[in-house]
């Protein structure tokens, strides 16, 4: 369904040769703001796996000396009050921020799968089951419920993430479910059944790449909320701990402390946490208009 | 010519004299003092509590038999003052401390204060009366007391098993109000009733606490104030933002970090601010009853790995103090002399030969270049103690350690300790009063509740002993410094250092004094007063 | 209608029975409980005290018997008294939540009153510069941790006015009291004005592709009557639905907003609680939220039911 529309909105344009770097560029075109998104998170990435390389210091080595020292060309995001210089921090966070947000959103994406598959195509109680217990997750506020869950767990990266995921459950379950109930009523399942394949193999060959573009559209959107949920987390003091360079955690209380007299321990990550996240969201809006044509605008 | 000179100079001078006195003036009545809390205490009772967030805000509600003179300082012997006692007197061998108490002094509730009250409340404190405390953090301070017994309502006896002159400087901390016969302890923890300067309003937990002046107090013309409030802030730059701007007309004592009081200092200048030290140690505990700390060599290694400097100028742009258990002169007053501290291994001022020699300790030990030890560091999650915690492991990588921290929540790390399951720890030991009782039995005498260690050593526990019953301040000082040496040589419980912390006030606060060598004695409060 | 109502209402009553099970095993999951804080306040551990504390609390009894002793008295509307202020805990609870009200109310106004009309403007004028400007903008709103905002406004307003916005409990006047909410109101609210600003934006357009639309500007009517009258009203539904739901997605960002203004709400109150193992107080309090999002759904559920009459009555 979805390719069709493509084709149609490729051939509108005049692209008559689908596939290949015409059809990027005419996405990218089309969908400025979103290439504008897939650039920061390219960006984001590339941050993330080549840390050790673009960083210029040890993230976690003190030097006492060198403490709160201001942008400069040697430590262009100047030093916090441990001598650590900022810039490395902020990269090597990159790759905290990027666990966290791709980790949990996997995490509670997988999960939300093969809940809400399991509940869309057996129904019956097992449905009925899980619907309660999603509207069980839902009713919890998310940051209640994660603040709970880091302190049940204790803070580590892990946990961090198993908390963050958990809420998201419910979110992806509702979502695969609607669209496995849409998808079952449709003739070419019908079809499928008739000609005698298995359940499990009808769910996974027909039903769930049929809910992928949802998902995906998901999944994006929750990337950037993630992220900031971390940073939540860390600000109340419970999200990853020092001395790894959380991007929350270097906004967090005791830096909060140098406000006006070392800014740039506060603006710098709170920039590094807007940028990350809107890209995200860039990204996610494009993909959704993209992936899921009944909701575009 | 000259006597021009000398005119001019008089003249002067007279000014300079008037002028000071116009500034000074006299105290002025009324006002409500507003001051932010740094947290919400758990509960009203400065006895079941050990935490100076409960002094602040509730020394003003009460009395003691004897107290720190609120003006000076640095507390000593000398600056003892009488209070709910008119006087004192040592006799029998110096074995009872005798009290004669003031007559018409009344609670807030109108009830009269007599040595009954004063008997109730030690009687509690040693666990001897019906009536229990929830917690009693400073039983172990009336160890040496048999029993105290009162002769007719205005006077009351300590008696004690042997003599313990320190007995009266623990009387004297803001730790040891007495309280009401007549008021329950749980009462006590939601409203406190007291003798003191004002009474409390109420306690509304993470939003306020608020203190009226008492009108019938006993010192006449006291207090100046008509009250004071507290507002809890919790977040630090939030609560100095508030300050800055004027919302508040003090900071939460002993509070403002050195980075935020240059903050204060530069945008409000007129604010008057002090840095004292506040006679709270930075520790390691060491858990020597499991590998690899079991092992000597690495215990001796790790203490002589600690850049203390580094700590300090890191933690409080070099505003803090190296010692041993007690504080560090000039603020302490039994601090060792500075080449007796140096002759203690790790505190040298040659880091490199000491790291190099904890390297040669590490390589007994199997460890070397090739093979780190790995070492988990337990540690609460506050920035004062985390922040110390993060260099200390940046200091162990120097000497083939591998630190990880392990951040316990509050409600767990108490647990944590009793269970043994930790390697190292970072603690911090706050000191109620400059007084080697208080430090020495509380954290290092064998089977104390608070020495979390249980560093175990009978021959130091006699010396702990000898000191405290020694008259003569000089030879007890070279006792002291002798058993602090053995205590750090022992690596017990290694001090990293000891802080020193701001406190500020808007220029019309007057009458506000800063204890040097405890944060837990100087809230009376009965003297503050505002020039608007 | 009425056999969908029943099981609906029966339905909440379920999630809401799950949720009370859910929080209760949950905080006896989480290590410490509020004795460990207690003797940890007070710098030592002493078996025997600890024991009777335990006992003196009730935390030593069976977690089944905790758990009935807790919802009975719920029910009954007993709340029992909090662990740390040793006061009943209802009035711990209530005289927070007018705080938290207000602050929310005026947050979600704010975030109606910027998010609809920016949403309108940006669906109207699709592909425009404008539009782009807009989605921009409202997609940075989401973007922002919200205690970092709070702290960069706060340093701004003192560095600036040498003033800063502070919770007042008695305002003397008004507009002191509307001082006291509007600023960190508006920075919980940003967020969720970017948010509504995108449900508008894209209900809108849904709406002006619907057949009645052309309809209607091929009878002639003016742009501004379709876009606003046609529309509007029926673009508003969904956008309805969303400030519901944000409701109780709002809690999170009350949580560090009210931490940052220092607020003395029942959002950082929740926080607080959790961290002194309160369990009266999270208990309650959570359960008081459950019931207030559960409700909230509900009507809007019924709702959708009375005005779309597509919605069939099943689940």
């Amino acid at each position: 369904m979805t390719a069709i529309d493509y084709d149609v909105e490729l051939r509108r344009a005049g692209a008559y040769a689908p596939g290949g770097w015409r059809r990027v560029l005419f996405l990218a075109q089309r969908h400025v703001l979103g290439a504008a998104g897939l650039v920061i998170m390219t960006l984001f990435v590339f941050t993330a796996v080549f840390a050790d390389f673009i960083a210029r210091y040890d993230p976690l080595t003190i030097d006492a000396a060198r403490a709160l020292g201001r942008p400069s060309l040697s430590h262009w995001m100047g030093t916090d009050s441990f001598g650590r210089d900022v810039f490395s921090r902020i990269i090597h966070g990159a790759r905290i921020s990027l666990a966290v947000g791709i980790g949990s959103t996997a995490l509670g994406g997988t999960i939300g799968v093969i809940v809400g598959l399991t509940s869309g195509y057996l129904s019956g109680w097992v449905d009925l089951v899980f619907q309660r217990v999603s509207d069980v997750l839902q009713a919890l506020p998310l940051l209640v419920l994660a603040l709970i869950m880091t302190a049940a767990l204790g803070p580590s990266l892990p946990n961090v993430i198993i908390a963050i995921a958990i809420p998201l459950i419910p979110t992806v379950s509702r979502v695969i479910r609607a669209n496995t109930l849409a998808l079952r009523e449709l003739p070419f399942i019908e079809a499928a059944k008739s000609i005698g394949m298995s359940e499990v193999r009808i769910a996974l060959r027909h039903v769930l790449p049929n809910t992928l573009a949802p998902l995906i559209v998901l999944a994006t959107a929750q990337l950037g909320s993630t992220i900031l949920t971390e940073a939540s987390l860390s600000f109340l003091g419970l999200g990853i701990p020092e001395p790894y360079p959380s991007w929350g955690r270097m906004l967090s209380e005791s830096a909060a402390e140098y406000v006006r007299t070392a800014p740039w321990l506060v603006i710098f990550p709170g920039i590094a946490i807007s940028l990350a996240v809107f890209g995200a969201n860039l990204f996610g809006d494009a993909l959704r208009d993209i992936l899921d044509p009944r909701q575009r605008g | 010519m000259r006597s021009v000179r000398a005119l001019a100079a008089t003249a002067a001078l007279s000014l300079l004299a008037f002028s000071t006195i116009t500034l000074a003036g006299e105290p002025k009545q009324g006002g409500i003092l507003r001051m932010y809390h740094r947290d919400s205490p758990g509960n009203a009772s400065i006895h079941e509590g050990a935490t100076y967030s409960l002094n602040v805000p509730f020394m003003p509600v009460f009395n003691n038999l004897v107290i720190y003179k609120q003006d000076v300082a640095q507390n000593s012997m000398d600056t003892i003052v009488p209070e709910l006692a008119e006087s004192w007197a040592w006799v029998n061998d110096n074995k009872t401390l005798t009290f004669k108490l003031r007559a018409g002094v009344k609670w807030h509730d109108g009830k009269p204060f007599t040595s009954a009250d004063v008997k109730c409340t030690f009687d509690m404190l040693m666990g001897k009366s019906q009536q229990k405390f929830r917690q009693n953090p400073r039983k172990s301070w009336y160890e040496q007391v048999n029993d105290v017994s009162t002769n007719g309502d205005l006077e009351v006896s300590f008696n004690l098993k042997r003599p313990q002159p320190s007995l009266l400087a623990l009387l004297a901390s803001g730790y040891t109000p007495v309280y009401p016969c007549h008021v329950s302890p749980g009462d006590m923890r939601t409203h406190p009733i007291g003798t003191g300067p004002f009474k409390f309003v109420e306690f509304k937990a993470n939003e306020s606490i608020k203190l009226t002046r008492n009108p019938d107090y006993w010192r006449k013309g006291r207090p100046y104030l008509d009250g004071i409030e507290f507002t809890i802030i919790p977040n630090r730059s939030t609560a100095i933002l508030a300050f800055v701007a004027g919302k508040f007309d003090m900071t939460f004592p002993t509070e403002v970090s050195i980075p935020l009081l240059k903050d204060v200092k530069s945008q409000a200048p007129n604010a008057v601010c002090v840095v004292e030290p506040n006679n709270v140690a930075t520790n390691i505990i060491v858990n020597s009853s499991a590998p690899p700390f079991d092992n000597i060599d690495i215990r001796r290694a790790m203490a002589l790995s600690l850049d203390r400097k580094a700590f300090i100028s890191i933690m409080f742009e070099g505003q803090g103090d190296v010692g041993g258990t007690m504080e560090p002169a000039p603020a302490g007053l039994w601090a060792m002399p500075k080449e007796m501290l140096e002759s203690i291994p790790g505190y040298g001022p040659d880091i490199t030969a000491n790291r190099e020699q904890a390297k040669k300790l590490m390589q007994k030990a199997g460890y070397g270049p090739d093979k780190h030890l790995a070492v988990k560091v337990s540690t609460r999650n506050i920035p004062v103690y985390r922040d110390p915690a993060v260099i200390l492991i940046d200091q162990l990588k120097s000497i083939y350690i591998d630190g990880e921290l392990d951040v316990v929540e509050t409600a767990n790390w108490f647990p944590k300790i009793a269970r043994k399951d930790y390697m190292l720890g970072l603690n911090l030991t706050g000191n109620a009063v400059d007084d080697p009782d208080q430090s020495f039995y509380e954290n290092y005498s064998c089977g104390s509740e608070r020495n979390y260690t249980n560093y175990c050593n009978k021959e130091i526990e006699k010396l702990f002993d000898v000191q405290s019953q020694e008259t003569d301040l000089n030879k007890r000082k070279k006792l002291v410094w002798d058993i602090d040496k053995k205590l750090q040589e022992d690596v017990a419980r290694p001090i990293i250092f000891h802080a020193r912390t701001g406190s500020c006030w808007q220029p019309y606060v007057k009458g506000v004094t800063v204890m040097s060598n405890s944060s837990y004695n100087g809230y009376r409060y009965e003297d503050v007063w505002m020039d608007k | 209608m009425f056999a969908y109502l029943v099981r609906r209402l029966f339905l909440m009553l379920v999630t809401l029975f799950g949720i009370s099970v859910v929080i209760f095993f949950l905080l006896r999951i989480v290590p410490g409980n509020i004795v460990d804080i207690l003797f940890a306040a007070a710098g030592y551990v002493d078996p025997a005290d600890k024991a009777s504390l335990e006992k003196e609390l009730g935390i030593d009894q069976p977690l089944v018997v905790q758990y009935w002793h807790w919802i009975s008295g719920f029910l009954r509307g007993d709340f029992g008294y909090s662990y740390v202020s040793e006061k009943p805990a209802l009035q711990e609870i209530l005289p927070r939540i007018p705080i938290t009200a207000r602050l929310a109310g005026l947050a979600l106004l704010f975030s109606a009153s910027i998010g609809i009309p920016l949403g309108v403007i940006s669906a109207v004028k699709q592909g425009t510069r404008l539009d782009y400007a807009l989605r921009v903008v409202s997609l940075s709103g989401l973007s922002l941790p919200s205690f970092w905002l709070g702290l960069l406004i706060l340093t701004a307003s003192v560095a600036m006015f040498g003033q800063m916005p502070i919770f007042n409990p008695n305002p003397a006047t008004w507009l002191e009291a509307f001082a006291t909410y509007a600023v960190p109101a508006a920075a919980v609210g940003f967020r969720s004005a970017a948010l509504t600003m995108r449900i508008t934006r894209s209900s809108m357009l849904e709406v002006l592709r619907q057949d009645y639309i052309r309809t209607a500007r091929a009878k002639g009517a003016s742009d501004a009557a379709v876009n606003y009258q046609h529309a509007l009203k029926n673009a508003i539904l969904p956008v309805i639905t969303v400030i519901g739901i944000e409701a109780a997605f709002l809690i999170g960002g009350l949580i560090v907003t009210e931490t940052v203004f220092n607020i003395p709400g029942v959002a950082r109150f929740l926080v607080e609680a959790i961290r002194w193992r309160d369990y009266p107080i999270v208990q309650n309090l959570v359960m008081l939220i459950a019931i207030v999002v559960v409700s909230a759904n509900f009507i809007v559920d019924m709702l959708y039911a009375v005005f779309d009459p597509r919605i069939r009555f099943t689940d």
